[in-house]
């Protein structure tokens, strides 16, 4: 039998230390549980409040589709609504080579449906074996894309493509894109914000399969809506007075073999640009393969020595300045004209004794023109030529745009005052020139070149129209543009260098250069390297067109002529012919011969 | 019976409830297969009007006229 003694411990002790123990372990698991609570509460916390977007987003990634809708780029059009750029939807068939097990399969599955060689399509998806992207056929219809829809390893993207339906037409005006379709040259550029647009994107609750059940909550601006399509750029330019410009300045282009050439044609009373031509061209189609020379508008980017095409601009400043009249003769030194401070000055081909103001120009003398020039000393030439607009960039809506050169009087040696009247010392571009003959061709009146005739929105309403306002101001008195335009620029043709511009149905007005080429290293000229000029327009009462046409560097071994007159001027004259006649619009018999020949009163 | 009806009329708006919903996504997919097939034949349209474009520029008339 068991005894207690008084040092031994009693069932009371006992107890109490298991109930101590008992509740030690409630406690603890209480705090356990309580800690557990205090953990999902805090976890709660983070998903709800802490990380709710970063859940939120993959939720949404799991359960929505997000349809990218990228605008259409708006369409150039000429100022006729012909179509110059615009942008279609094409199917590209491509191939995610990563997935892709047999290429030869695939290929010769493909190679019926596209209409492409097996071989060819096996090639593309080697090369690209790496990436997940290799894109087939381009342009692909939808039965085609319908029926690639049940191979595997290949998907239809769907995309813009820019297209240039006159392609070389009008490359330099029009520009050309990026394949991403960023504008990179002429109006594709200059205008590329207004054409762009603006995209958006469709955001889907989709099934188990990625079909769309419903519109799920956009979650930035311009979500669930549509895109801004770009808006359309309406040109100045004629496609078909492009087409005649191009046409005829190609032919003597090739004949002639010249290095570069241009053209512009001009509407002198608005200073509208009807053709602007520039070759070589390039087709904006196939950017990737044009020599990057060949992108260049030489029209607006190459500035050179106008030569004679600039004495009508001088001699209009010193008949305005009152230096000379219409009826004083100027001695011309019998072709040999020296003096200390600018050196020796000779005539091109023969000398002459003394000339009117209008014999000058019709002759093109060198010496009455530094003769002039000396009359006007260079404060009054300078501030003329600068009316006229040269020496500075005309703000025309294309990009690289040079701005001449035209050195202030201070800078000025003897030979400047004596060199500049006939077109040396000087550098103009040949958009600078059109704009000065366009206020020549008006009576003086001053007006800016411009291209851009209205912008309008994707539903045809305009928003804005860009003609310039006419600005009020004479560069010259008009009796004295007048003169020089009726007077001595037609007798540059009638008896003049520009004979072979003239036309039966207009009298046409204009004035021929033959400018030599500086060096690039600026000391004197090269050797048989000519830039061939001419600059006119018609009818010579009121004129409607102005045109200048330029021929860098004619092949002169060739024998055929390197001058204006010889290269230039008939281009000149058949572009006039052809646009004018094409401005006339249809020939009607007059109102009084239809009445009899319908035999109605 | 009072019961019963509940349960039947509470299970009735259920079915009416899941129908109207997937009726929705059914018009909804519908409408942007249209929608989508619209914006195609448009497209289609587009087109067809560039290669008029193509024919009929002055570019290529000459050339045409020239050969």
């Amino acid at each position: 039998m068991q005894t207690k003694t008084a040092d031994s411990p009693g069932p009371t002790t006992v107890e109490g230390s298991e109930a101590r123990r008992e509740r030690t372990a409630i406690t603890a698991f209480g705090a356990l549980v309580v800690l557990a609570f205090l953990c999902l509460g805090w976890r709660c916390y983070r998903l709800q409040y802490a990380s709710a977007d970063h859940y939120w987003q993959l939720s949404l990634r799991q359960q929505c589709a997000y349809l990218p809708l990228e605008p259409q780029r708006g369409a150039i059009l000429d100022s006729r609504g012909r179509v110059l750029a615009a942008s279609n939807r094409i199917r590209t068939l491509f191939a995610d080579p990563r997935i892709v097990e047999d290429p030869k399969d695939l290929a010769n599955a493909l190679s019926p449906i596209v209409d492409l060689p097996a071989h060819e399509i096996c090639k593309t998806i080697l090369d690209r074996a790496g990436s997940r992207y290799a894109p087939i056929a381009t342009g692909i219809d939808a039965g085609q894309a319908e029926a690639v829809r049940s191979i595997y390893g290949v998907g239809v993207e769907y995309g813009w493509q820019r297209h240039y339906p006159m392609g070389r037409l009008a490359s330099h005006v029009v520009g050309y894109t990026s394949t991403d379709n960023r504008g990179l040259g002429g109006i594709e550029h200059e205008f590329d914000r207004e054409l762009s647009g603006e995209g958006a994107r469709h955001v889907f609750f989709v099934d188990v399969q990625r079909r769309p059940l419903s519109f799920a909550v956009g979650q930035r601006s311009g979500d669930n809506g549509m895109p801004t399509n770009g808006d359309s750029v309406i040109l100045t330019i004629d496609a078909t007075i492009q087409q005649f410009a191009r046409e005829e300045l190609l032919k003597q282009h090739r004949a002639f073999e010249a290095e570069a050439a241009m053209a512009v044609v001009a509407d002198p009373r608005s200073g509208a640009i009807l053709a602007m031509v520039s070759l070589p061209d390039f087709d904006p189609e196939n950017i990737r393969r044009t020599d990057p020379n060949h992108l260049r508008n030489r029209a607006l980017t190459d500035q050179y020595e106008p030569g004679s095409i600039i004495k009508p601009f001088a001699a209009a400043i010193a008949l305005d300045t009152g230096v000379v009249n219409t009826h004083e003769t100027i001695f011309c030194e019998h072709g040999n004209y020296r003096g200390r401070g600018f050196g020796r000055i000779g005539e091109y081909r023969q000398g002459f004794g003394d000339l009117t103001l209008r014999e000058i120009l019709q002759h093109s003398s060198n010496i009455g023109m530094a003769k002039l020039g000396q009359r006007m000393g260079p404060e009054r030439l300078y501030e003329g030529l600068t009316l006229f607009g040269f020496g500075k960039r005309i703000g025309i809506d294309l990009p690289g745009e040079a701005e001449g050169r035209l050195r202030p009087p201070s800078a000025w040696t003897g030979y400047s005052i004596t060199r500049i009247p006939f077109g040396q010392e000087i550098s103009v571009t040949a958009i600078q020139l059109v704009r000065a003959l366009c206020m020549l061709a008006n009576g003086g009146r001053l007006v800016r070149p411009h291209m851009i005739r209205a912008i309008a929105k994707p539903d045809g309403s305009v928003v804005d129209v860009r003609p310039p306002a006419l600005r009020l101001g004479y560069v010259i008195k008009p009796e004295v543009a007048r003169w020089v335009v009726q007077d001595a620029m037609t007798a540059v043709i009638n008896d003049g260098t520009g004979r072979r511009a003239q036309l039966d149905r207009w009298q046409v007005f204009g004035k021929t250069g033959t400018a030599q080429l500086a060096r690039s290293d600026g000391r004197g000229y090269e050797e048989r390297a000519y830039v061939a000029s001419f600059m006119g327009g018609a009818p010579a009462e009121d004129p409607r067109i102005v045109v200048l046409i330029s021929y860098r560097r004619p092949n002169y071994a060739l024998r055929k002529g390197y001058t204006g007159g010889t290269i230039a001027a008939p281009v000149a004259g058949a572009i006039i012919e052809r646009t004018l006649t094409y401005l006339e619009g249809p020939q009607r018999p007059p109102a009084t011969e239809a009445i009899a020949r319908s035999g109605r009163p | 019976m009072c019961f019963a009806l509940v349960i039947f009329f509470f299970a009735a708006t259920l079915i009416v409830a899941v129908h109207m919903r997937s009726a929705n996504r059914r018009a909804f997919y519908t409408l942007r297969t249209y929608t989508v097939e619209q914006r195609r034949l448009q497209q289609e349209l587009w087109r067809k009007q560039l290669q008029v474009e193509v024919l009929t520029n002055p570019a290529s008339v000459s050339q045409r006229l020239g050969e």
